[in-house]
């Protein structure tokens, strides 16, 4: 028999899909729920999204249903601009140790913009991949949750900190803030802390550093949303023009030997998806699919099958071998294609890398995990979900978090 | 309507033996048909199939069309397919262990392949001057295909001939040779006998 747990309380880590389904399902039973985002604001990388597949919906639907579940349990506290460094003991004893970083707007922020609108620096916008840059006091996203302001560390001792701070009527800013940390006994984790794109910079033959109109799928996703860089319009880094001939790149680092050895299961789905938003644009836009096998997974196959009917969308069996600046300036994509041997060399507007994904943190204690990084089994440690145990979709990692949930629930209840 | 009875029964032995005696055979194993090497190949165009047809040639048990074919000779060892291919398969090497057992089975003569020819005369001078001596393996290839082909191909090469003596590229007189051509000889011999044994072991 085990001892009885110590903790009730589940710690849920990571505040993406995965993350948040977890922490609700668990605190919905009845426990007591701490979930930890890194990031100022909840919903990870669907968020970031544009529309997703199958039901091509906007994200915010799906995640606006959970973020009023958050607001309505009071057994569920979040904390964001936070990780746990350390994490001892096994289940039904836990000890994390949590560090807070500083986000200098406090909670009684009212997301006026007051200060965003006195801000004069300029710092790389996350959200949107590093595709524009936002003021120094900023809003994540349109949608964030918590809707509260963020203040860039780098502005926080100068004159501008003092002047964003001079402007917010409500007295949210805080300049001394600092880095807190705070220990917490629980009785379960649940380790949710997703996916990084792999870098488009290790595939040094698709040239992704030197030619701008060579971008990757989440760059994808930014251009193509209302809220993203280019206000919706799939337009071409170099010259801002609409992009009408667009070639999409499977397997764009995923299925290889010399990058990720496993499919990424979703790029596939998410370049369909890509080929629909091109498509919606332009009534004349070409898109060249380049693919080894298309890999529609289970019920999506139907997704698949409505964009074959459509003419103007191309697919070429071929992996392409390498892309070049073409005299136009244009990337030109070259490789073989493989159902009619024809080499081939072909310019396009815009090339998308479907990049695949891979783990993007490791638990802080010693964690079962298969060759790659993912969370593999919770034998005395930390419970995966979501994309932190396997290239998921969302609707994957809903169940993946759900049944998380139940093995905490079970840990924490004994 | 009668059902159709193939011409051709599905043979997996020279697909095995491929596998199994061939230098990286066993990786070939893993290629999927994804066309990176092929695409990479920057004589891709010259060649009949290319590599990846090649090897799904292989699979098909194609023996003849797979050592009748112009590229196991056309490669030019740049490695661009190799560190490209997603599976890691040593295209280059199985390419070239090809064309071996192209010449070993009789197929290189049968087609008059150029490359052999060339290839031949290039390991005669390196193995005997332990340097390849331009004069003498251009000399040696050209007339292989005859005498008479010998002294045309002479003739019309003679200009560059002359310039690649003037700039130094090309020596007249005796040929160099490295220091110690009796260990060469030995090196040769030893990896010659480790080839045979590894050959027959599989
Ligand atoms: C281009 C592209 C398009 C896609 N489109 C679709 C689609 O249309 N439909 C669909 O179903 N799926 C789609 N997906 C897949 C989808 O993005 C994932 O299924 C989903 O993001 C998984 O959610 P998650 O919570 O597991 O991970 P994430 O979304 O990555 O969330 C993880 C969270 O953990 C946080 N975190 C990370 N490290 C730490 C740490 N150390 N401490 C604390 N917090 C941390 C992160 O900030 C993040 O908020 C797409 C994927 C790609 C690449
Ligand atoms: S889902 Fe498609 S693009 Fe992504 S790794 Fe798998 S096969 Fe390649
Ligand atoms: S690149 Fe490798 S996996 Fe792709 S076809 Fe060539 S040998 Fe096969």
């Amino acid at each position: 028999m085990n001892p009885k747990p110590q903790s009730q309380t589940v710690l849920v880590v990571g505040g993406g899909i995965g993350g948040i389904s977890a922490a609700l399902e668990a605190a919905e039973t009845g426990c007591e729920v701490v979930l930890i985002e890194k990031g100022p604001s909840l919903g990870g990388r669907v968020a970031a999204l544009n529309r997703y597949f199958p039901k091509m919906c906007h994200p915010t639907c799906g995640l606006e249903i959970n973020f009023q579940r958050i607001k309505r349990n009071p057994r569920l506290k979040v904390f964001t601009m936070s990780e746990v460094t350390a994490i001892t003991g096994g289940p039904g004893n836990f000890k994390a140790t949590i560090v807070t970083r500083p986000r200098y707007v406090k909670p009684n922020c009212t997301a006026c913009g007051d200060c965003a609108k006195v801000a004069t620096s300029e710092v790389a916008d996350a959200f949107n991949y590093g595709l524009g840059t936002v003021k120094a006091a900023y809003l994540p996203h349109a949608m964030a949750f918590p809707m509260r302001y963020v203040l860039a560390p780098e502005v926080a001792g100068t004159p501008e900190g003092q002047s964003i701070k001079a402007a917010c009527k409500v007295g949210a800013i805080d300049l001394d803030e600092q880095p807190t940390h705070f220990d917490l006994s629980v009785g379960a984790v649940i380790w949710a802390t997703g996916w990084q794109p792999y870098p488009a910079t290790n595939l040094t033959a698709y040239r992704y550093d030197a030619l701008a109109d060579v971008i990757t799928n989440v760059e994808m996703e930014r251009l193509a949303a209302h809220d993203g860089p280019t206000k919706g319009q799939i337009l071409r880094r170099s010259d801002g023009t609409p992009a009408k001939k667009v070639a999409l790149i499977q397997c764009a680092g995923s299925r290889d030997l010399n990058h990720l050895p496993y499919c990424s299961r979703i790029c596939c789905l998410a370049s369909m998806k890509h080929a629909l938003y091109v498509r919606e644009q332009h009534p004349d836009a070409q898109v060249d699919i380049y693919y080894i096998d298309i890999r529609a997974h289970d019920k999506l196959e139907a997704f698949y099958r409505k964009l074959k009917a459509d003419g103007q969308v191309r697919w070429l069996k071929s992996k392409p071998a390498r892309i070049e600046p073409g005299a136009d300036g244009r990337p030109v994509v070259c490789g073989e294609n493989t159902l009619t041997r024809e080499v081939y060399a072909e310019p396009y507007d815009l090339v998308v890398l479907a990049t695949g994904m891979q783990p993007s943190a490791k638990p802080p204690m010693e964690t079962a995990m298969d060759d790659y990084g993912f969370v593999v089994g919770h034998e005395g440690g930390v419970i995966g979900a979501g994309v932190a145990t396997g290239p998921l979709d969302v609707s994957m990692s809903v169940q993946s978090a759900t049944a998380a949930a139940l093995g905490a629930v079970q840990a924490v209840r004994r | 309507m009668t059902a159709p009875t193939p011409s051709r029964t599905y043979d997996l032995s020279f697909a095995r033996y491929v596998y199994d005696h061939i230098d990286g055979g066993q990786r070939l194993k893993l290629c999927m048909q994804c066309g990176a090497c092929s695409g990479s190949c920057p004589i891709g165009t010259q060649m009949d199939h290319g590599p990846r047809k090649l090897f799904m040639m292989i699979r098909a048990g194609m023996k003849e069309a797979v050592l009748t074919s112009n590229t196991i000779w056309n490669c030019v060892s740049c490695y661009n397919c190799v560190v490209r291919c997603p599976r890691q398969v040593p295209i280059t090497y199985i390419l070239h262990d090809l064309s071996a057992l192209a010449i070993e089975e009789g197929y290189a003569e049968a087609k008059k392949a150029d490359n052999a020819r060339f290839a031949k005369a290039f390991w005669w001078s390196a193995t005997v001057f332990g340097r390849t001596d331009e004069r003498l393996v251009t000399a040696r290839y050209y007339f292989s295909s005859g005498l008479g082909e010998g002294i045309k191909k002479g003739m019309a090469n003679q200009a560059i001939a002359l310039a690649m003596v003037k700039t130094k590229r090309m020596h007249l007189g005796m040929p160099h040779k490295v220091k110690g051509v009796g260990e060469l000889k030995a090196i040769v011999a030893k990896a010659a006998e480790i080839q045979a044994r590894h050959g027959k072991e599989g």
